[in-house]
């Protein structure tokens, strides 16, 4: 069969400032018909790239310095431009990353759905609605008739992407090109928009290439995969045997760097960065952070060798010697008994917050945006205290609450048997040496206009620890404790990557030698690679200084990997709090195991599902009762009234329990034994 | 959206009432205060203590401020003795012909600028743009009479196709009758206009050029004139309605200058004969009325904007 | 940014590196040669070129550029030459000042509007918004009919008015810096709301004060001509730019071309140079904060 697409030698820069980045070089591919490739790589990879030269679309000081696109039979480099432009509206598609802004703001949803019939079929005002609703409609949308006269903005996030999905098909395109189509989304919404693609792929027999830095997402959905690395692809093959044998010494560090991969007390972490892509390169170019590298990798070009399953490396993974399949066991530590007991660092109690809606002028009562709803939890000494739920559930605004950025409306915050709503100003200042920040971006967190030895300084000179001397001792002691050289203090903030930041932010929370760290999505904006440096190191930490953490995040993998207990927010809500396996393999909560379930794993095995509809309902005037009754399979008339949060370990808010906690409890046992 | 009504008339309701305080304060810092002023500098003590008294002057502020914006609401602002009419009439013969000179002006000047603009985003750090920035830079640091001077010489003197004189009408029909004579003020108060306007416009082009919802509209395979013309010149364009409310008091600046050197015999003139002669009601009037009608129109902008772009017409604030 | 080119690149402070952008905008740097030239000849060109600009001599007026008057006399005898550097000592002052007056007087106003915020941020801004919709030009005028203007009541009256643009600037900037995740981290650490200002918000906010500050001046040398222009300027025999170009409006009619194209370019050129530095000065601020 003669594939869809094939990239032949694809080589594109981009004319930058500063000189010429070789963001794709020889990048060799093909699409079969039908079939769905998964590109996957971490940020600078060049995977965008790839989709972004097939789809003609590279910014400003880009282009495709050589090689072929073959789409259908014709290589798109050689016609002529507007041959080129009619093929990419009619026979290709592209859904891009941001639905927020990715649709045009000030057009009507209708319009810009059917433009691309209006402009290739040149059909008429009528039909062209009629056919925008009718694509609508298959793209799931409720009342399509109706959302074709709305605006982007109506809309929320997943309902925008399937507009932009719809936008992508209206032609029936052949190729489908989706670009971390559902990076911006929950994972509830994550795994509709998969779904759908899914079932579109197949209704319309097109091909698919999905892009995406997340390898779960692939695992579950993609025919074959191609791994990129610094612009090269490093390895292709059959998506189910790439990840049972990968063969690249990259795959296979990307794949043990995950954490849901983790089966020791340790992620592997790829150590320091990819290469920069403006320099000249020989070699392998993953070979200064490969574990098996021989001077022949530095100065060799590796072609991709092999037939089904190729890769472009001297020293690959036998095939037989597998790499341990990732079993989902939690490599957290079980409750130490001893390490935990004695009072609680921070305990919280009964905390309500409520912020008045954005009512302005007159009528300011116009309503009250429930962000948490009377949550009460403890965190010991030592313990790691991981929050999930998806955004605007509540969490971020609870970790500002423990670090006292916010004022709560109602409820106590405890910190080390101190209520900090009875100190005074300057009292509560003193506080704030207990328990510190840590930020999801950090470049965002530090003042840009200030180097990083008064970045670090900046917490012991407004606690007035010490003097001159003391504090740069203390500095040298805290840049070697986050594995960092002392040149870096002669730097400025936008000279670091994100997880050199991320080292210096959590140098910066640790400066006053706090008991507690609030870690908001810590680890989010990171590559994978990166992401285990971060977490190892954390971890480390944490032994070494007898650290508690609170730990916030969306991201169940990673939680899991870190924390002994979990709580679950829904919506302002605390629905579960148990110890990190039984919430993770016992969950007792239905929206947990929904959550749980929408999670993709590198493991997609078919599970029975708990699959949720639709979307979180507004915190402003939030479902009364259980708030999760909205969109729970089990509800009943009874959920109308609020469950208590209740057990004893592993305690959930719920009428009806998945299981009850002495199962829950059993099933854990029985996993791990 | 009505919300966002009621905000924004309000606060221009209260602007507007601030704008009187500061013409009352001005008025009242006036040497010899507003009996002085009124009657000129021959007048005698007596005359200026029964003026005084006869308007109120010698009664507490906050009752003087009543009373003046009671007599502003009757539409009194005085009486010019050096003109020999009351300032209200004086003004509202001028006021239309200002406004129509303004407006000719800001329509030639969005005519001109609008495609420049986008020329200079499409083109953007190439020779085209480079030479329209420059352009317009200089346009913007030549002082509008030397400006229009130049015009003079120009299109008078050197090439004498049109008069150096604007239409010296009583009404706004006499006034439009002599089209000739508009030509070179509307279009010399129009340059600079275009060189401040074309500048909003490119960055506005430029910003929505780079947004990911035109990457999306090329994937569709549109044609780049679509893209630019259908996708991002409406978006690009609606914040510029707004910014046409705020560039009024630099515009009418403008107008005071043109009117000036082309003897116009608008509300410019008329301000800055009554400069020359210290009338000071006719210069307080006219003040306050340019700045009412100030605010008017930057409200009428603003809400333009707020009912042409969908996300500040359905969401009900323009934040 | 990769290790290996941290290795590499030189340690460099942000204002050597503002300074390196800077020069590397040409319009910037004719911006500052434009300025240096035109002061240098203001303000040391009379030690060297004497010409009598108190006294009128009405044997020489209008004459024309030639030996001993290299740009001519204007109507009542003055060296025109000498007079363009009288005049020029002028515009630069009252446009430095006034533009710097401006600025302080915007900056500590929005400032305090910004931090406040609520009732007092909003009574701050309505004043703002009040005296901004009444027509600069206007107001100056009104003003200067009230007062006699002299060169100190010029940056006043000019400086008393234009500050309500960097009052708005500088209150969206206080506004958003605010709200910054470093001013947050900050205060997550214990830190006051003096430390946010003092540390965080006044040298971010500072390279906008700047940029606008030099925008600020190119406007009061223009308010200057026009004052002028409208024969409210500073009386004989001071000079300014912007009165001798407005003198020259009525000679060019008899083509003494002399006294029109010399003021009128001096002041396209100042305020050009103006504007060329404050856009390069906008570079320089901004690359601190761009990233890789």
């Amino acid at each position: 069969m003669e594939p869809l697409l094939e990239l032949r030698d694809l080589d594109t820069d981009i004319a930058q400032r500063r000189g010429t980045v070789h963001a794709l070089d020889g990048v060799s591919l093909r699409v079969m018909p039908g079939e769905t490739l998964g590109i996957v790589g971490e940020s600078g990879s060049g995977k965008t790239m790839t989709a972004l030269s097939i789809m003609g679309l590279l910014p400003p000081g880009g282009q495709v310095s050589g090689g072929e696109i073959v789409f259908e039979g014709r290589d798109l480099r050689s016609l002529p431009a507007d041959e080129v432009r009619r093929t990419r509206g009619v026979r290709m598609g592209m859904v891009f990353q941001d639905p927020l802004t990715s649709l045009n703001p000030t057009m009507r949803i209708g319009v810009q759905v059917a433009e691309p019939l209006r402009v290739h079929e040149k059909v008429g005002k009528a039909e062209a609605r009629t056919r925008a609703v009718e694509i609508l409609r298959r793209v799931g949308m409720p009342r399509p008739d109706k959302i074709v006269d709305n605006y982007p903005h109506e809309l929320s996030g997943g309902m925008r992407q399937r507009v932009a999905i719809a936008m992508a098909l209206v032609c029936s395109p052949k190729l489908l090109i989706a670009d971390e189509p559902t990076t911006a989304l929950d994972v509830t919404t994550q795994r509709q928009i998969l779904e759908l693609i899914d079932d579109l792929r197949e209704e319309f027999s097109m091909a698919v290439i999905l892009v995406t830095h997340d390898l779960g997402v692939i695992a579950g959905r993609a025919d074959r995969v191609a791994v990129m690395y610094a612009g090269r692809v490093v390895e292709t093959s059959a998506t189910a045997a790439l990840f049972r044998t990968p063969r690249h010494r990259y795959t296979e560090a990307l794949l043990e760097a995950l954490p849901e991969a983790a089966d020791g007390e340790r992620l592997y972490s790829i150590p320091g960065l990819p290469p920069d892509l403006s320099r000249p390169l020989t070699g392998c170019r993953f070979a200064e952070r490969c574990r098996h590298v021989t001077d022949e990798c530095r100065v060799t070009d590796i072609p991709l060798t092999g037939d089904a399953h190729q890769f472009a490396c001297l020293h690959p993974v036998s095939p037989t010697d597998q790499i341990p399949s990732p079993v989902r066991v939690s490599s957290a530590p079980v409750v130490d008994a001893a390490r935990v007991a004695g009072s609680p660092v921070l305990s919280v109690r009964n905390l309500v917050k409520n912020y008045a809606s954005h009512g302005r002028g007159l009528r300011r009562d116009a309503g009250q945006v429930s962000a948490v709803a009377d949550v009460s939890f403890e965190v010991a000494a030592g313990e790691t205290f991981g929050l999930v739920g998806e955004s605007g559930c509540g969490k971020s605004t609870l970790g500002r609450l423990a670090v006292g950025l916010e004022r709560p409306s109602d409820g106590q915050i405890v910190l080390d048997g101190t209520d900090i709503g009875a100190l005074s100003g300057r009292e509560r200042r003193r506080m704030h040496r207990e328990v510190q920040l840590m930020f999801q971006d950090s470049y965002a967190a530090m003042n840009p206009r200030m180097r990083v030895d008064s970045i670090l300084a900046e917490p012991l000179e407004i606690q007035k620890a010490g003097d001159g001397a003391a504090r740069r001792a203390r500095i040298n002691t805290l840049l070697d404790q986050v594995g960092l050289s002392r040149r870096v203090l002669e730097r400025y903030p936008h000279e670091f990557s994100g997880g050199q930041l991320q080292r210096i932010g959590l140098a910066r929370s640790l400066a006053l030698q706090p008991r507690l760290i609030v870690g908001d999505e810590p680890v989010s904006a990171l590559d994978v690679s990166i992401q285990a440096q971060v977490l190892n190191l954390m971890r480390d930490l944490q032994q070494e200084l007898g650290l508690a953490y609170v730990f916030i995040s969306h991201d169940l993998s990673v939680v899991d990997y870190m924390a002994d207990r979990i709580g679950v927010m829904y919506l302002g809500k605390l629905v579960e709090v148990g110890p990190a396996r039984e919430v993770v393999r016992a969950a007792r909560h239905p929206y947990t195991q929904a959550l749980i379930d929408a999670v993709p794993s590198i493991n997609e095995v078919s599970r029975e599902r708990i699959a949720i509809e639709g979307e979180l309902p507004s915190a402003l005037n939030p479902p009364t009762g259980c708030r999760f009754r909205t969109r729970c399979p089990l509800a009943t008339s009874r959920c109308e009234t609020e469950p208590p949060l209740a057990g004893d370990r592993h305690q959930v808010a719920c009428h009806f329990p998945l299981r009850p906690e002495s199962s829950a409890a059993a099933v854990q046992a029985g996993a791990v034994q | 959206m009505v919300r966002y009504l009621i905000t924004r008339v309000g606060q221009a309701l209260i602007v507007v009432i601030l704008v009187t305080v500061i013409a009352f304060l001005i008025l009242h810092l006036l040497p010899g205060g507003a009996a002085r002023a009124t009657l000129g500098k021959d007048a005698t003590l007596a005359q200026l203590a029964q003026f005084n008294h006869d308007m109120g002057y010698d009664k507490p502020w906050i009752q003087q401020y009543l009373m003046f914006l009671q007599r502003l609401l009757h539409g009194d602002l005085g009486y010019s003795y050096q003109l020999n009419q009351s300032v209200i009439e004086a003004i509202t013969q001028r006021l239309p012909k200002t406004i129509v000179l303004s407006l000719l002006s800001t329509l030639l000047a969005i005519v001109v600028a609008i495609p420049l603009g986008v020329i200079q985003a499409v083109r953007r750090n190439r020779w085209a743009d480079y030479t329209i920035t420059s352009l317009s830079l200089l346009a913007y640091a030549t002082p509008i009479f030397f400006m229009g001077l130049l015009m003079i010489i120009l299109f008078s003197q050197v090439w004498p196709i049109l008069p150096p004189e604007a239409p010296q009408g009583f009404t706004v029909a006499e006034v439009l009758a002599d089209p000739a004579g508009l030509v070179l003020p509307t279009v010399t108060l129009a340059i600079v206009t275009v060189a401040v306007y074309s500048r909003y416009v490119r960055s506005s082009m430029v910003d929505n050029l780079n947004e990911n919802y035109v990457r999306t509209a090329r994937s569709k395979g549109l044609p780049e004139w679509r893209v630019v013309l259908v996708h991002t010149l409406r978006n690009g364009l609606f914040p510029i309605i707004g910014l046409l409310g705020m560039y009024l008091p630099a515009l009418f600046s403008g107008a005071l200058v043109v009117e000036s050197l082309f003897n116009f015999p608008g509300m410019g003139q008329l301000f800055w004969q009554a400069a020359l002669k210290r009338d000071y009601p006719v210069l307080l009037g006219v003040t306050l009325i340019i700045s009412i009608a100030t605010v008017v129109g930057s409200l009428i902008a603003d809400l333009l904007y707020a009912a042409a772009d969908p996300r500040v017409r359905l969401r009900g604030s323009a934040s | 940014m990769t290790v290996s080119s941290q290795e590499k690149d030189p340690v460099r402070s942000l204002w050597r590196q503002g300074l390196g952008v800077f020069a590397e905008n040409r319009l910037a740097l004719v911006g500052v040669g434009i300025f240096v030239l035109l002061a240098g000849l203001c303000f040391l060109g009379p030690l060297f070129y004497h010409t009598d600009q108190v006294h009128t001599d009405l044997t020489k007026v209008h004459l024309a550029p030639g030996a001993g008057h290299p740009l001519g006399t204007d109507g009542v005898g003055y060296d025109q030459l000498g007079r363009l550097m009288l005049g020029g000592q002028t515009s630069i002052i009252v446009g430095l000042a006034a533009g710097i007056l401006a600025t302080a007087v915007g900056t500590i106003w929005g400032a305090i509007a910004g931090f406040a915020g609520g009732w007092v941020d909003s009574a701050m801004m309505r004043v703002v918004d009040a005296m901004m919709s009444i027509p600069a030009l206007f107001l100056f005028m009104l003003l200067a009919a009230i007062v006699t203007p002299s060169v100190s009541m010029l940056i006043i009256i000019i400086g008393a008015f234009a500050w309500l643009g960097p009052a708005r600037l500088v209150r969206g900037e206080a506004l958003t810096l605010r709200s910054r995740e470093y001013v947050q981290a900050m205060r997550a650490m214990g830190g006051t709301g003096g430390r946010a200002v003092r540390r965080h918000i006044v040298p971010n906010a500072i390279g906008t004060v700047i940029v606008n500050a030099t925008f600020q001046v190119a406007d009061a040398i223009l308010y200057v001509a026009y004052l002028s222009f409208l024969g409210l300027g500073v009386p004989p025999p001071a000079a300014n730019w912007g009165g001798m170009l407005s003198d020259g409006l009525e000679a060019t009619y008899s083509g003494y071309w002399w006294l029109l194209y010399p003021p009128g370019i001096a002041i396209i050129l100042i305020v050009l140079a103006f504007n060329f530095i404050g856009d390069g000065l906008r570079d320089a601020f901004e690359v601190r904060l761009r990233r890789r």
